[in-house]
């Protein structure tokens, strides 16, 4: 017995720090990447800041507000003011057709369908959320933009006195109305993803004491699943709209690029996309509109870091099993 | 029943017998026949009336089909369940309605894609180059084999450097303590943010500008770095995060440092996990255009230099889109479907692998 004793083990320095070089590597090289990742977002804004300050300093607070795009005069007249609002104006399209239809796809593949549906259904959704946005572009162009213009000119004859889809230019092609429906194609299955992972978490049993109250599933839908899914599913809806404020090429081919801004008509062919303008002016801009393009991505890369950043907060505090 | 203080004692419960039929397997037929007639009628009665009055699909689709489904559906769902049905019926409704339109939205993109696509398929389109293509050139000449060569190349050039990085990242989020972990898993959230375009003005404004560089393959494989990262971050993340806590615990009690404990347990009980992560970082980014636009700009032949223009997929869409030639648009498709299948591929590999995984747990 007391040999045994004698024999134990010398007692080892307790500690939670790595005590060998080799532990120290390991963690410092992870703490390195970790660190590199915020250095990454922070060399991006660096780099456009930098590129973009001659812009602000020749076009003034007029870059953001105003609406003219002359690069050919001396000092160039570079705004944009209707980009920036377009790009507002087609996410907030895409995101209020794209809530229902992702709502009800995360309740339908959660509460309604058979579980072989529901898995086939996820396995969809997920596979469109990787369709290349060049794809959908050419399918929006070729094949979607005759039917949604067929529907533009229907909504446009029906509901015309109301001011937001009243048109003067009767054709609608290239409408901002287009743009939203391919953005909200692309961002369907970002949302649906998160609300039907929100709506799986949630606790069983508050459902099923609603509905054991005599609640009917529309009561414990509205009632019950909403009311607690509601943060999370906010938060899922200002991930799309991130993605829709950035969205470049699909937006390229079926808008109409103008700079004669677009408030609220969506059924007219004039739009804006800061994203998509930056694409197009790219290949022949001057010195100074590329400098004037690097302050657009600057502002819009604020704009979706901020919307993001406000996205994943809302999400994580929404969903604590997974901290 | 004099007396209702029965014991709650499991042993002293009285038995009730079992009911000889089952009541909740017992068919309704009349309930079946109700439920399929009020589903049925309506689509039948509006494509009648659709064909007999001439009536716009669209119309047809929002003001006659829907307030006679949901006419139907409400009056059927009162007469089963009452009241309560009502509203079920709405939800019913409403969820399949919208569902439904999601899916055709998505078949109508897949759908466009393969059957366009495939008239341009041949196994030259797949294998050859692009030089002396004009967009009238028959599509027996020409195809995208130097395109898949330059996206092959300039994804995996991303991936060889990204894939590290993110794992480590997803490292320093579950394996350390350290109290930036939330602002880091905050940040990487909203990287995937980023819009594409802005990734390849960033690479523009800092590597071609700076080092005054010309277009190449490998700006193009550091444009796709930021995009692709949070993707492989995030998954590899969750991927660590479900290798139980007592695994590596145990690997410390056998006296084990933490880099030997991650190597030797940690990273092969989550592989399969992470090898998802590289192939979902890898979908994520092989049709990324814009950022490819800005850096790589575009090439015709067969080429494997990273530092000069290279073919790749995206941009070769794009050259041919734009042309109003229906060969031109041919080839668009077909390489689209090209992509399309590149990334059908990667998914059905990363869920073969994620299976593989659920299958070994079970055992």
């Amino acid at each position: 017995m007391s040999e045994a004793l004698t024999s134990a083990p010398a007692k080892r320095k307790l500690s939670t720090k790595p005590h060998s070089v080799a532990d120290r590597v390991f963690y410092g090289l992870a703490r390195a990447a970790a660190y590199g990742a915020i250095v990454l977002v922070a060399l991006i804004l660096v780099f456009l800041l930098i590129r973009s300050v001659p812009t602000f300093a020749q076009q003034g607070i007029g870059f953001i507000g105003g609406s003219t795009w002359n690069g050919s005069i001396d000092p160039p007249v570079l705004q944009i003011g209707p980009m920036l609002w377009g790009s507002i104006l087609i996410a907030i399209c895409g995101v209020l057709l794209a809530v229902p239809m992702s709502i009800a796809t995360a309740y339908f593949i959660e509460f309604m369908a058979s579980k072989r549906i529901a898995a086939v259904a996820t396995v969809i959704v997920d596979l469109l959320a990787a369709i290349p946005s060049i794809v959908i572009g050419l399918w929006g162009m070729l094949v979607f933009t005759p039917v949604a213009a067929h529907w533009a000119s229907l909504l446009n004859k029906g509901l015309g006195w109301f001011p937001v889809f009243a048109s003067s230019t009767k054709s609608y092609l290239g409408t901002p109305f287009i743009a939203g429906w391919i953005v909200a194609v692309m961002i369907v299955p970002i949302i649906t993803s998160v609300a039907r992972e929100i709506f799986s978490q949630m606790d069983r049993d508050i459902i099923n004491a609603a509905l054991a109250l005599g609640g009917s599933k529309a009561t414990s839908f509205f009632g019950v699943i909403l009311p607690t899914a509601s943060g999370g599913i906010v938060g899922g809806v200002l991930l799309g709209m991130g993605r829709a404020l950035g969205e470049t090429v699909a937006i390229y081919y079926v808008l109409n690029l103008s700079f004669d801004i677009n408030w609220v008509d969506v059924l007219e062919n004039r739009g804006g996309s800061i994203a998509s303008v930056i694409l197009s002016k790219f290949g022949e801009a001057t010195t100074q509109e590329i400098s004037a393009l690097m302050a657009a991505g600057l502002a819009l890369f604020t704009i979706t870091l901020l919307v993001n950043w406000v996205a994943a907060w809302i999400v994580n505090l929404a969903q604590p099993w997974r901290r | 029943m004099t007396d209702m203080r029965v014991s709650l004692d499991p042993g002293n419960l009285p038995q009730l017998p079992r009911p000889a039929t089952e009541p909740w397997k017992a068919k309704n037929p009349t309930r079946t026949v109700k439920v399929v007639a009020a589903s049925v009628i309506p689509v039948l009665l509006t494509v009648s009336l659709a064909l007999l009055f001439q009536i716009d699909y669209a119309i047809a689709a929002i003001l006659v089909f829907l307030p006679l489904q949901i006419i139907s559906s409400v009056w059927v769902g009162r007469n089963l369940y009452g009241k309560k049905g009502q509203a079920d019926a709405l939800l019913v409704v409403f969820t399949i309605f919208f569902s439904a339109f999601v899916g055709v939205l998505l078949t109508s993109v897949v759908w466009s894609v393969v059957s366009q696509g495939l008239k341009a398929m041949s196994w030259q389109f797949i294998s050859q180059n692009n030089i002396y293509i004009t967009p009238t050139t028959s599509l027996e000449y020409g195809g995208v084999g130097a395109a898949i060569l330059g996206s092959g190349l300039i994804v995996g050039l991303a991936t060889l450097v990204t894939v590290p990085l993110g794992l480590l990242v997803a490292v320093y989020l579950t394996e350390t303590r350290s109290k930036l972990r939330n602002t880091v898993r905050t940040l990487v959230q909203a990287m995937s943010g980023l819009p594409s375009v802005v990734a390849g003005l960033f690479i523009y404004s800092s590597l071609i500008l700076v080092f005054r560089l010309g277009y190449g393959g490998w700006l193009g494989s550091a444009a796709l770095l930021p995009l692709m990262l949070p993707t492989v971050a995030r998954v590899a993340e969750e991927a660590l995060r479900l290798v139980p806590q007592d695994l590596r615990n145990g690997a410390y009690a056998l006296g084990a440092p933490a880099y030997r404990a991650f190597l030797q347990v940690t990273l092969p009980a989550a592989r399969s996990g992470l090898i998802t992560a590289v192939i979902l970082g890898v979908a994520r980014v092989i049709g990324e255009t814009a950022p490819l636009l800005l850096t790589v700009n575009s090439a015709n032949g067969t080429s494997a230099d990273m530092t000069q223009p290279l073919a790749s997929l995206p941009t070769y869409i794009f050259s041919y889109i734009h042309n109003v030639n229906d060969t031109s648009v041919q080839r668009a498709w077909g390489a689209a479907l090209m992509v399309l299948i590149l990334v059908a591929v990667l998914f059905t590999a990363a869920r073969l692998v994620s299976r593989d995984k659920t299958a070994k747990k079970r055992k």
